[in-house]
């Protein structure tokens, strides 16, 4: 028998589901069905639903459910995740200007990588990239799937101020920061929709399973985008 | 009705409610109040709903000059809160009228205090909250000279009993956290365990309402830091490559990479609101059972509070 799906305590209300110990589509496809399936049993107690890569944290209300209780269920919701169908998945295709100012490491990494910097670009904005959850702060998207010709290690010493909408890749993995943030990844391009908004509901475009893809455009162009939100670029 | 005009805006002060649980699929950690049995009294000594929106402030320096005819309270940390440089009474209702001045003049125990108008604050909700997290772009720290309001309020005038003496909290200086192990305790040597549960630890400078960093004894791995990244618990207990653990609380990121050890009972988060850098702290391992029961006895407080202020209560609570 596997010794996946394992499940255990992360404190005092909150359980954590662990899958094969991988990034990998298929797995974390696996975690949001177990999301899903989850969330439409609105069971009493259950307060939220939290996939991630391979793991799936669900937290709960102790004085309505307790730990025994609620991996019992969880085991039976196990059995009933591969029966769920998943939302379909909606690819966001967002301009994006790439190198100079919006692109402070673009040179850098492709001199790493022995390519030109139009080469870069070209690997990288053909690329759809898988939404794998969203987390960190203020709905950073983790996206999965950066081509393996674009591999670079972080910067030694992160910024300490990347602006929002900057796109970027390190470590074989990519995101688009979606404010202001400190950050060690190389910075190739910038975005200028709106990728987080407190304000409305959602505050993030993206859930888990969308494909984003970040298509290069002249600088005006880019900046046209600048107040419109991810879905008018379905 | 314009309540107050800061005159100093203090150390980390900033409107807090009961946060906004329920975003963190959106990257949004819950935040609120960091010590929620006493910003939820402050309220209630004021006649206010326990949710409305408080000012959570630390250490000292803080002055607000009074607008208007107020009943505010005071609640958590002693930080010596005065009017007009008298000190008044924490854990009960005050008033004040315009042309007063309000200052927390020094630290004597604890961290935070939390200061309750009747009202309760208004300003822009955010995802359903009022609670301050910058870092999210919901709204700011307070400002010199900024005016703050009230909602308009037909609140009753509460009955003006002080809280018996056995429903205040005691802040210690030298807590013990109580930890539920896990979800990475596996990723720990024996001898790493034994330092983090035999430890003292002292809260570093660097700490605020994302995280406690922690200065002591390093934390031995057996197979790196890293895992792949996954949601985070308030409260877990991070150890990332230097073996120096990091409590994530209030507004921590919602996902990260580190091994966590161990996750800091809910019934002790606002123990730790109350912990300032410089203090020590230590660790001990209890069961779900216990951490269960020490939940229901921090609610089971806040409910004879709420008797004692409504005025059905016995002469002596059951309390402890």
């Amino acid at each position: 028998m596997s010794q996946w799906p394992r499940i255990k305590p992360s404190g005092d209300r909150s359980v954590l589901i662990e899958f094969e110990n991988r990034i990998d589509p298929g797995v974390n496809r696996t975690v949001r069905a177990l999301a899903l399936t989850i969330e439409s049993e609105h069971f009493p107690g259950v307060q939220e639903v939290l996939p991630a890569y391979r793991t799936l944290m669900v937290t709960y209300n102790p004085p309505q459910i307790d730990y025994p209780n609620l991996t019992e269920k969880i085991q039976g919701w196990l059995g009933k995740a591969g029966d769920i169908g998943l939302p379909p998945q909606r690819v966001f295709r967002l301009p994006t200007v790439y190198g100079g100012p919006h692109g402070p490491d673009l040179d850098r990494a492709a001199q790493i990588l022995h390519l030109s910097p139009e080469e870069v670009i070209r690997i990288f904005s053909r690329t759809r990239f898988l939404v794998y959850f969203i987390g960190f702060i203020c709905g950073l998207a983790y996206l999965g799937g950066l081509p393996e010709n674009l591999r670079v290690p972080r910067l030694t010493t992160p910024r300490t101020i990347v602006p929002g909408g900057s796109v970027g890749f390190a470590g074989g993995q990519a995101n688009a920061i979606a404010t202001d943030q400190p950050s060690g990844f190389n910075y190739i391009g910038r975005t200028f929709v709106t990728l987080y908004n407190p304000e409305m509901f959602p505050p993030i475009p993206f859930v888990a399973g969308d494909e984003v893809s970040f298509p290069p455009v002249p600088e005006e162009e880019a900046l046209r985008a600048k107040g419109l939100g991810a879905e008018d670029f379905l | 009705m314009k309540a107050f005009e800061v005159i100093n805006p203090g150390v980390y002060t900033m409107l807090q409610d009961l946060g906004r649980p329920g975003y963190m699929r959106y990257g949004v950690p819950a935040s609120g109040a960091s010590d929620r049995f006493s910003a939820q009294t402050a309220n209630l000594l004021v006649g206010n709903r326990p949710e409305a929106a408080i000012l959570e402030t630390a250490l000292f320096r803080l002055e607000l000059l009074a607008l208007s005819n107020l009943t505010v309270a005071v609640a958590g940390g002693d930080l010596s809160p005065s009017v007009n440089k008298t000190p008044f009474p924490m854990w009960q209702a005050v008033s004040i009228q315009p042309g007063d001045r309000i200052s927390f003049r020094g630290r004597k125990k604890g961290f935070r205090a939390f200061l309750a108008v009747r009202g309760g604050f208004s300003g822009p909700r955010y995802l359903g909250s009022r609670s301050v997290f910058s870092r999210g772009l919901m709204g700011n720290p307070l400002r010199t000279a900024e005016v703050l309001e009230t909602e308009d309020s037909a609140v009753h005038h509460p009955f003006n009993v002080p809280l018996p003496l056995n429903l205040i909290p005691d802040f210690s200086p030298r807590p013990t956290l109580r930890v539920i192990l896990g979800p990475q305790e596996d990723r720990f040597s024996p001898k790493g365990l034994e330092t983090f549960l035999s430890s003292e630890y002292t809260v570093s400078p660097q700490s605020d309402r994302m995280g406690y960093r922690l200065e002591g004894p390093r934390i031995e791995h057996t197979q790196g830091a890293d895992i792949i990244s996954e949601a985070i618990a308030r409260g877990a207990v991070q150890v990332p490559g230097d073996g120096l653990p990091i409590i994530m609380l209030w507004d921590a990121q919602v996902s990260g990479g580190y091994t966590k050890i161990a996750n800091v009972i809910t019934a002790d988060h606002d123990l730790l609101a109350q912990t300032m850098p410089g203090e020590f702290l230590r660790f001990k391992a209890v069961t779900l059972e216990e951490a269960r029961a020490a939940l229901r006895h921090q609610e089971l407080r806040l409910a004879d509070v709420k008797k004692v202020i409504s005025g059905w209560a016995a002469v002596s609570p059951t309390y402890p």
